[in-house]
């Protein structure tokens, strides 16, 4: 028991995964991250039960994420069953996915990122050390969390995401409310990104990675999936495309892109990608460009600073679109099992997000394939590490070990979803 | 008065019971004046164990010898042990297909030659003794700081007895099983989160597990008669709960 003093685990990112590194006489030659978190099995979990059991199973994979994979989770098998939605449930996914980013990316940015640059363990001392911006970061993270209970019922697993519909719509004055708590908001979410552009950088300058996202206009389902370096790919080629394999060391799958890559994915390569933008954000974005497009990894944190104020002013323009459509009770759509297979991209804050189901003509799932962004970064993370271990040659190992967390949190892992 | 020292860990599970704290925004800052976060690797570095800990609340299933051991190193250490969430309680969704060998799933997923694996998805008293127990996926955010009140003032919490549909009665929701005909598991799972999912016209899914004191054979009945068979019901109520304890 004697290493269980110093646990050998990340500290300040979601699930158990560790760097493991080479030495030589004292010098670090060689690190790697390992997701060790215990297999999941999801994948198996869910085969042989009915088709509306899939979406409340799997979004039990991650909490941060519970939203996205939900949704994710319920196109892919409404797409299986050939069955649509109304377009009112389409905007309030999306709004409840936008709530999902805003919860994500303020947790990671405030809590989990932010004391690597002011020199604090963790949100009980930057309460001490940054009380105004860790309350500022804290009230965006709960409006996140307000706009997932309005629409899913729940911040953790939202519920009231079902399939063909929802059980209860919101009202048009809750709705109403909340564009004004997103209104009130906008200023905070633009001191985030001045906050996120004055951080000072301690990592070495890293050479820059191609980024890959699903993409189709402002929302953040996608119906094909494309790279930076200008390969589409679509939804039901994805999977193939990204052609995960196991290694020796992760419980998560790494992609391999098809002999190509490794690619990023996340705020960063979807700014890259050109997804349009807010007014505000695409202001912001245009005004930091020369630090975002074609910038290393250690852009990243300027790049979610800008999706959180992007996701805050979506969801604003969700709002008053649903209250503009006069949004009303809806029964969700009935559904009736067939045989077939359904394929659903969607953005989740970390990243790329594939879900993918086969069932039976009796309705039963017959074989589930999930790719998760973390599961997708690990090709990315190995080559920064790699890059990091070059720019740092005479680093002693616990210094760089300081510096290769940072560098993976840059990252924002979430390692319940990469294993799942 | 010295502030309780508590251990945050999570085994098996999704984080959601860790992030339900993490959740509480309002009450964040001021909990740091009541309460220290001595070990919280989700949330604040280093990883590192102290000698001993006034409570030590634990997310997740046990699943491999490694949690095991850090489960039991975690149990020497702490004066109370708290199961925090469905999973650390019942074992929850990860207990899913737990009457196929472990091999099969496995195979499933990463195919013929699947990483080797040490263990099964148990809940922590399977291996530990457990001083308390606040279920839920996720459990409230109000339990979760009531637990923590409790915990300030010497006290453990109450288990609760009552199902879902007492919390449904409450709110005077419509009955989903018996009006609406749906397979609402809130006659037989452990109330207190407020009928969460019938408020909203959603049939309980059985989160909590299972409430202590509950007639399953007449609930069986009902179902039943509503047009659900045996294995319907029992797949069902084994989402969160392998073994649904009663009477």
């Amino acid at each position: 028991m004697a290493d269980l003093r110093t646990i050998n685990q990340l500290a300040r990112v979601e699930g158990h995964g560790r760097i493991r590194l080479e030495q030589q006489a004292g010098r670090v030659v060689g690190a790697r991250i390992e997701l060790y978190e215990s297999m999941r099995l999801f994948e198996a979990l869910v085969v042989g039960r009915r088709y509306d059991e899939i979406a409340d199973i799997v979004c039990r994979i991650c909490s941060i994420c519970s939203t996205v994979h939900k949704v994710a989770a319920l196109q892919a098998v409404e797409r299986a069953l050939n069955l649509s939605v109304s377009q009112q449930t389409e905007l309030l996914r999306q709004l409840a996915v936008q709530g999902g980013q805003i919860e994500s990316h303020a947790l990671h940015l405030f809590c989990l990122a932010l004391p690597d640059y002011l020199g604090c363990n963790g949100f009980p001392e930057l309460a001490q050390r940054a009380p105004a911006e860790l309350k500022r970061g804290l009230e965006i993270k709960a409006l996140g969390n307000r706009i997932q209970e309005l629409v899913g019922g729940r911040a953790i697993h939202p519920f009231n995401l079902l399939l063909g519909g929802l059980g209860s719509i919101p009202t048009a004055d809750s709705l109403a409310l909340l564009a004004d708590q997103l209104q009130e908001l906008l200023p905070a979410a633009l001191a985030t990104i001045e906050l996120a552009a004055g951080l000072e950088e301690s990592l070495p300058a890293l050479p820059p990675l191609p980024g890959c996202a699903a993409t189709d206009g402002p929302s953040l389902f996608g119906e094909q999936l494309a790279t930076t370096d200008g390969q589409q790919i679509v939804a039901c080629g994805a999977y193939a495309w990204l052609d995960e394999r196991l290694t020796d060391y992760s419980h998560a799958k790494v992609s391999r892109f098809s002999e190509h890559g490794p690619y990023l994915a996340g705020p960063l390569a979807r700014l890259n990608l050109h997804a349009p933008l807010e007014p505000s954000a695409q202001t912001a974005l245009h005004h930091y460009a020369p630090r975002l497009l074609g910038a290393p990894l250690t852009a990243s944190h300027l790049a979610r600073a800008i999706e959180l104020l992007q996701a805050i002013e979506r969801a604003l323009t969700l709002c008053k679109n649903l209250l503009q459509n006069r949004v009303q009770p809806e029964q969700a759509t009935s559904v009736l099992p067939r045989a077939g297979s359904g394929t659903a991209l969607i953005e989740a804050p970390r990243g790329l997000l594939l879900h993918q189901y086969c069932f039976s003509a009796d309705g039963r799932c017959t074989a589930a394939q999930v790719v998760t962004p973390t599961a997708i970064n690990q090709g990315a993370m190995a080559a920064m590490l790699t890059a990091l271990v070059e720019r740092l040659p005479d680093a002693a190992p616990d210094t760089f070990k300081l510096q290769a967390e940072r560098l993976i949190r840059c990252f924002d892992p979430c390692i319940s979803c990469a294993v799942h | 008065m010295n502030r309780p020292r508590l251990a945050i860990v999570g085994l098996t599970a999704c984080s959601g019971c860790q992030l339900s704290l993490l959740n509480c925004e309002a009450e964040l800052p001021l909990l740091l004046g009541q309460v220290q976060f001595e070990l919280f690797p989700l949330a604040c570095s280093p990883v590192q164990m102290a000698e001993q800990y006034d409570a030590t609340l634990v997310e997740g299933c046990c699943t491999t010898a490694h949690e095991a051991e850090l489960l039991q190193e975690l149990r020497s250490r702490s004066r109370l042990l708290i199961a925090l969430g469905t999973c650390a309680v019942w074992g929850g969704v990860a207990t899913l297909r737990s009457d196929t060998p472990r091999e099969q799933l496995r195979e499933q997923v990463y195919g013929p030659q699947p990483p080797s694996d040490d263990g099964l998805p148990q809940p922590l008293s399977a291996y530990v003794a457990v001083d308390a127990c606040l279920t839920g996926c996720p459990p409230e955010k109000h339990e979760l700081l009531a637990l923590l009140a409790d915990l300030l003032r010497g006290n453990l919490p109450v288990r609760g007895v009552a199902p879902v549909c007492s919390d449904c009665r409450m709110r005077e929701n419509l009955c989903l099983l018996q009006e609406r005909d749906q397979l609402c598991l809130g006659p037989l799972t452990l109330g207190g989160c407020g009928a969460r999912c019938p408020s909203m016209g959603v049939a309980c899914e059985g989160c909590r597990g299972p409430a202590p004191e509950t007639n399953l054979a007449e609930a069986m009945a009902v179902y039943q008669q509503k047009g659900f068979d045996e294995q319907t019901v029992t797949a069902r109520l084994h989402r969160f709960c392998p073994e649904w304890r009663h009477g």
